[in-house]
């Protein structure tokens, strides 16, 4: 009992760690120009890919860039307040995201 | 002795909390959507709004809406046997247009230089006050969209979805807007776009 106390204290940590972190923001929150880009780290678990704005009206891009050919998959471009994407395939990539009108905030997330 | 038994597991568990914690901080936004959207989409019931007819080998696809628990109103375009793996975009639900009279999201796979895209299409929605759509494509030529009004839309809407032809694409040429007309043919609405 004495050790399965701390035990089941720190899996119960960790799960809650775990699910916090599913989701990883890769550029900003900050101020963005136009021509503005950030990218990601190389990995395989990336599967969405998010350009949160305040509100609708800038002009994003989300993509997946692939460590092979370079090529892009899944890209998204709108003017929405969210931009979203989804690319399930285990290939190592990196997330991409570009603000083509600029002049407003925001931030790109991974997950 | 006491203390110690509980202390370990107290300290062990605050640490994580801290550490996962100050990762979540670091990764959030001011609007915390970061963390939300994600299982809002996962919960939320799509439902399909306009087709993207197969063409040039390609298989057809669904334009699908869905409205979060968080008040957003998301469209996307993806498979019609997988409705929740599309990419597109979201929008509060009392104003799903932006304050415009059309929206559009494109979508493509390749790139980014236009000769290397294999499959591209727009997407989007339009007010019950336009007539009809029309892309506008690089080489100046225009390319009529089907509209489809949404019936069970929290307002009244219609929805697009359309396909580039491979041919347009392999010849360097892409989209640079999507334009709406009214029913007197009057330009109401453009949103730029385009590839790369």
């Amino acid at each position: 009992m004495r050790k399965v106390v701390p035990l089941l204290a720190l899996a119960c940590a960790l799960v809650w760690a775990s699910t916090a972190l599913a989701v990883t923001g890769y550029a900003g929150p900050r101020f963005w120009y136009a021509g503005d880009a950030g990218a990601s780290s190389y990995q395989s678990g990336w599967r969405t890919n998010d350009f949160n704005k305040p509100s609708s009206g800038y002009d994003t891009t989300v993509t997946f860039i692939d460590n092979v050919s370079y090529g892009w998959h899944a890209t998204i471009r709108n003017r929405d307040m969210v931009t979203h994407t989804y690319w399930p395939s285990s290939q190592v990539k990196k997330a991409y995201c570009k603000a083509h009108s600029g002049g407003h905030w925001g931030g790109c997330y991974a997950n | 002795m006491r203390i110690r038994r509980y202390a370990v597991p107290v300290i062990v568990s605050l640490a994580a909390v801290v550490l996962a914690g100050g990762v979540v901080a670091a990764g959030f936004d001011w609007s915390t959507r970061s963390e939300e959207l994600p299982d809002a989409l996962r919960e939320a019931q799509p439902v399909q709004v306009a087709d993207i007819p197969s063409a040039d080998g390609l298989a057809a696809r669904g334009v699908f809406a869905q409205l979060t628990a968080t008040g957003l109103l998301c469209i996307s375009d993806a498979p019609l046997d997988d409705p929740q793996t599309g990419g597109g975009g979201c929008n509060p639900a009392d104003d799903p247009l932006g304050g415009e009279p059309l929206s559009a999201s494109l979508s493509y796979e390749g790139g980014p230089a236009i000769r290397t895209v294999r499959d591209a299409r727009l997407i989007g929605l339009a007010s019950t006050d336009v007539a009809s759509v029309r892309v506008l494509m690089s080489d100046g030529s225009s390319r009529t969209v089907k509209l489809r009004r949404w019936t069970d839309a929290p307002r009244p809407l219609q929805a697009y979805g359309f396909r580039l032809r491979k041919s347009d694409l392999k010849k360097g040429i892409g989209p640079v807007a999507v334009i709406a007309f009214g029913a007197n043919g009057t330009e109401v609405g453009r949103q730029t776009t385009g590839i790369g």
